[in-house]
């Protein structure tokens, strides 16, 4: 059997039943551990103490501990051939593992009374055995510990003061990508590729820890590829290692990163595929490869938002864009709403409703409190963080209440249609930044409120049906906001011209015959 | 043994099994994970089913007016001018491509291919065409997304509406409507999250049955509720004669008691459901009148839904009242309109169908523009299948038929989270086959759940052993339609 073991040393890959039995070697090394301490624990309290255990069992004791011991070498060993350890660390452990294994065979022999007669000096090399044993242990397991674990597993968590008194190096900052404030201007491989391969593979594929062969940590590791090869294959993403066993089910064996780990996010499978694709490139900028309608949303997600206009890219079409990124007021963190403030507002006949179940902004609707009025308005600024839609339509509000939703700075969508607010209550409204969507129709607002909209730098949208703005006052608003939608609707005589239709008419640059 | 009390033994141990394992556990785990979740659902009084968006919601509300019977897509929307040159020449076997046809057209010697007997134009900032059956369709092209590529599983009226609907050609599983209010509960505790609205269909239409808005296997508040038009929406709404509303108030307060004494005894999660809706009934009372008052509608919203729109039951009238609906913040409304199985006769009688359902359908989207609703607010229209390319029964310049066709169709969007003037999918030459970017079913269902911000393989029930899903082990979301 040893024979066949050197064989496979030799060898290329382990035979499965070496490693199965090499897996077990966790497993068996705990039971030396427990069997040693035991021994050595005993034999303290024989010294110390007149009546205890008597020598037999700790013989017996001393006898399992070298067996386990030695089978946790052989399993150890098996272990060892399956590679991806750090190779320094792993032959101390070894020697340091045969070691305890020896002076355990040496303090049983020598403890069993049958030895004990042939070799008179044996008494004398007992205790040194047994303690030489326990010291190989202790180091032993030590660093079997840091070759699972990593070397900085054990003081990873380390308190300052104990660092400077143990002599370990302050705490390595955690792995921090350079962050993206333009991305057509960002690095490829060091601001996107890189920080995923940190965050998901290089815990495994390390100086220290190469799992098959392979370290993720540098460029050229990366290059290096592992025991069988490259890892990708520049310019071809669905030929390359990386990627493929990424896309594997996640019960397969092959599947990266292992079953149990924090799994990669489509989006950075993609982000990967696509540097692939672009030949693995790692000293080039966004801007300088082509940016495909599949990866521009995932690229303009990396910043929040921002429109992608790489250099040599492929024109944008919007037809196969994805969606795009969804706003900031809706996507941030924000604290969670106090549950008194919310039974407040629910008293007041608010409907408080959460935008998702991930996040705790809130949409507050008056569907069902037409009375909500001025004073209750009060209510609103307490929840000034969450509230980001707000429908206050056909409610008897006025521009009072105006004062107060002033307050919430986190809105996106405000509804105040059919309510007595006024081109003075719109005024108040322009510290409202982050408003997206607001609904004025059926209020008595005029082209003088109009002009104050214009300073609503984020406003999308605004309805004005049935108001007092007049052609004019639209006009004018459109050129100061060419981008603002600005829906009006339809009115007697539109509707009368609206039905008579029976056949499309060809207007004018409109629709054009077949 | 009493069988009562052999319900109440098996009962009450799966309950504190079920509560004892997951009840507790999960209310700690809630409250350490989402304190938000403690306050929601403690107000489970007024809001029974709080479900909440697995993300932020571009669409809050669905209209989805469903054409039954298969409106043809050769004379609406799927301009083919192949048909014409080839017009009377045998559908080429390549195309059919050994495609199941219905009994009704199978035993046919030739396969004529006929064109559409109306003309199209292109409109709007999409270039899309249209037919002259739909002028005012025509008028909101610009506010329209299009899918010209969908196609379903099911070849008949019945499979294909009930796989349309539920997701299953089987009847049994739980409705679109259904999942949406099981999943995302109710914005306004006063109507229920899903409305159903059904306008008169002729003699010989395809009938509807009422499995197409059932809960299937979930709670029962979820069912669909209809409503109809005119004085009494809701039937068996309204008090009796001789009963007043105080009185109605405690008839349901005893009976409530007994309900909960029995469910005490039982712990059948049916009888709470029974008692939220009776309470949601006696909400109703007050509520659904409010909200289908049409009485202060102006005449010139009226002349914009047609003149149809005064008269009770027609599509028109329905429409008006989704708008009123969906100003109430009711989930999902589900209008269905039936007659659009044209067999034979069909210029003639596409010609009668489109005028009933074109100026309505685009007065809904320009209502719900100008209050600001289409901003979340999806209006979905179109039908269980298409209609083939050839022609069944006998073809003439003036008439023709045309036979059911799963392979493809078309359906329009309007409204929040789609990308306006956009035409999806593409037809081979002869309306036949998807070319270009499908769209299944699963697929389509997929998009509008992800609109309403729910994740389609999340949103499950369990139910005899396994969890369903409305698009079962299927679907996938249609993103480049997406805004």
């Amino acid at each position: 059997m040893i024979r066949l073991i050197l064989a496979q040393a030799s060898g290329a890959a382990p035979a499965d039943w070496v490693l199965f039995f090499g897996h077990f070697h966790p497993l068996i090394v705990h039971l030396p551990i427990g069997f040693l301490l035991i021994a050595g624990l005993l034999e303290l309290d024989r010294l110390t103490r007149r009546n205890s255990v008597s020598s037999h069992t700790i013989t017996l004791i001393l006898f399992w501990s070298a067996v386990s011991a030695t089978m946790a070498c052989i399993a150890g060993y098996m272990l060892s051939l399956g590679g991806g350890y750090e190779a320094d660390t792993l032959n101390t452990h070894k020697w340091e593992g045969i070691g305890v294994a020896v002076f355990a065979w040496i303090a049983w022999a020598v403890k069993s009374e049958n030895l004990d007669r042939i070799i008179p000096f044996a008494q004398v090399v007992y205790l040194p055995a047994l303690g030489i044993s326990l010291l190989l242990l202790l180091a032993a397991g030590h660093l079997g510990g840091n070759l699972t674990h990593g070397s900085d597993y054990l003081t990873q968590y380390m308190p300052p003061p104990l660092r400077t008194l143990a002599g370990v190096p302050p705490k390595a900052p955690v792995f921090k990508a350079e962050p993206i404030t333009d991305v057509n201007q960002a690095m490829v491989y060091q601001q996107i590729v890189n920080p995923i391969l940190q965050t998901r593979c290089v815990q495994c594929h390390n100086a220290r820890k190469s799992k098959g062969g392979l370290r993720m940590d540098t460029p050229d590791m990366l290059q290096k590829g592992w025991e069988d090869g490259p890892v990708f294959v520049a310019g071809k993403a669905t030929a390359s290692e990386l990627i493929k066993v990424c896309l594997l089910p996640e019960d397969d064996d092959h599947h990266m990163p292992p079953k149990g780990k924090t799994q990669l996010q489509e989006e950075q499978i993609a982000l990967l595929t696509w540097w692939i694709d672009q030949g693995a490139p790692f000293n080039k900028k966004v801007s300088e490869l082509k940016v495909n309608d599949a990866i521009r949303p995932v690229l303009a997600s990396l910043t929040g938002g921002g429109p992608v206009e790489a250099g040599t890219a492929v024109a944008a079409t919007s037809r196969t864009d994805g969606p795009a990124p969804m706003s900031p007021m809706l996507t941030m963190k924000v604290p969670a709403a106090n549950p008194t403030v919310i039974e407040e507002l629910r008293k007041a006949g608010l409907l408080v409703l959460p935008l998702s179940k991930e996040q705790n902004q809130l949409e507050v609707s008056a569907v069902n409190a037409r009375n909500f009025n001025d004073t209750q308005a009060a209510l609103l600024p307490k929840v000034s963080n969450q509230l980001v839609w707000l429908k206050l339509g056909d409610t008897d509000i006025s521009d009072a209440a105006l004062a107060q939703v002033a307050k919430l700075k986190n809105l996106q969508k405000l509804h105040l249609e059919q309510t007595n607010v006024t081109d003075a209550g719109l005024k108040q409204l322009k510290g409202l930044t982050n408003l997206e969507y607001l609904n004025l129709y059926g209020t008595a607002v005029t082209d003088a409120g109009l002009a104050d909209l214009a300073a609503l730098k984020n406003l999308k949208t605004v309805y004005l049906w049935q108001t007092r703005v007049t052609e004019q006052g639209l006009a004018a608003l459109k050129k100061n906001r060419p981008d603002l939608d600005v829906i009006g609707g339809i009115n007697e005589q539109e509707v009368a011209a609206f039905s008579k239709a029976s056949l499309p008419e060809t207007k004018e640059g409109e629709p054009k015959k077949n | 043994m009493d069988i009562q009390d052999q319900i109440h033994d098996q009962l009450s141990r799966r309950n504190f099994l079920g509560q004892a394992s997951a009840g507790l556990g999960t209310i700690a785990l809630a409250s350490l994970l989402n304190p938000v979740n403690l306050f929601a659902g403690t107000s489970a009084s007024d809001n029974p089913t709080v479900g909440k968006p697995h993300f932020p919601p571009k669409v809050k509300r669905v209209i989805y007016l469903f054409q039954s019977g298969a409106p043809s897509q050769l004379e609406l929307f799927d301009y083919k001018p192949k048909l014409e040159a080839m017009w009377g020449q045998d559908l080429p076997a390549s195309v059919r491509n050994g495609q199941r046809l219905t009994g009704m057209s199978a035993g046919q010697s030739r396969f004529p291919l006929a064109a559409s007997k109306y003309k199209f134009s292109q409109y709007g900032p999409g270039q899309m065409w249209i037919s002259e059956l739909l002028p005012h369709t025509a008028r909101i092209a610009g506010d329209l997304t299009f899918i010209r590529s969908l196609h379903t599983e099911a070849i008949n009226h019945d499979p294909a509406i009930t796989f349309f609907q539920t997701g299953s050609q089987q009847a049994g599983r739980p409705s679109f409507g259904s999942w949406v209010s099981y999943g995302l509960g109710s914005d306004n505790q006063n109507l229920p999250a899903f409305v159903v609205l059904l306008s008169k269909g002729r003699d010989g239409d395809q009938p509807l049955y009422a499995k197409l808005w059932s809960n299937g296997f979930l709670p029962s508040v979820h069912q669909g509720v209809v409503f109809r038009s005119g004085p009494d929406p809701v039937y068996y709404l309204n008090n009796p004669p001789g009963v007043d509303k105080s009185s109605r108030r405690r008839m349901l307060d005893y009976l409530g008691k007994l309900h909960h004494e029995q469910f005490k005894r039982v712990l059948d999660p049916e009888i709470n459901s029974r008692m939220a809706q009776y309470e949601m009934a006696y909400r109703m009372q007050a509520s659904v009148p409010e909200t289908l008052d049409i009485s202060k509608e102006p005449d010139y919203i009226f002349d914009m839904y047609g003149p149809e729109s005064r008269k009770p039951g027609t599509f028109a009238a329905n429409c008006l009242l989704a708008r009123k609906l969906v100003e109430k913040d009711v989930k999902f409304v589900q209008l269905y309109h039936q007659g659009w199985d044209q067999h034979g006769n069909l210029p003639n009688d596409i010609k009668t169908q489109a005028k009933s359902v074109d100026q309505a359908s685009a007065a809904l989207v320009m209502d719900l523009k100008q209050r600001g609703l289409l901003d979340d607010t999806l209006v979905i229209w179109g039908g269980e299948f298409g209609r083939g390319a050839y022609s069944q029964g006998k073809l003439t310049r003036d008439n023709y038929g045309r036979d059911h066709h799963p392979r493809a169709f078309s359906v329009w969007m309007a409204g929040a989270g789609v990308k306006k003037g956009m035409v999806y999918g593409e037809t081979d030459d002869f309306g036949y086959n998807v070319v270009n970017e499908p769209v299944h079913v699963h697929d389509f269902q997929a998009t509008i759940l992800h609109l309403l911000g729910v994740d389609h393989e999340k949103l499950t029930f369990k139910s005899q052993g396994r969890r369903y899903r409305l698009t079962d082990v299927h679907g996938k979301v249609v993103k480049p339609i997406l805004v």
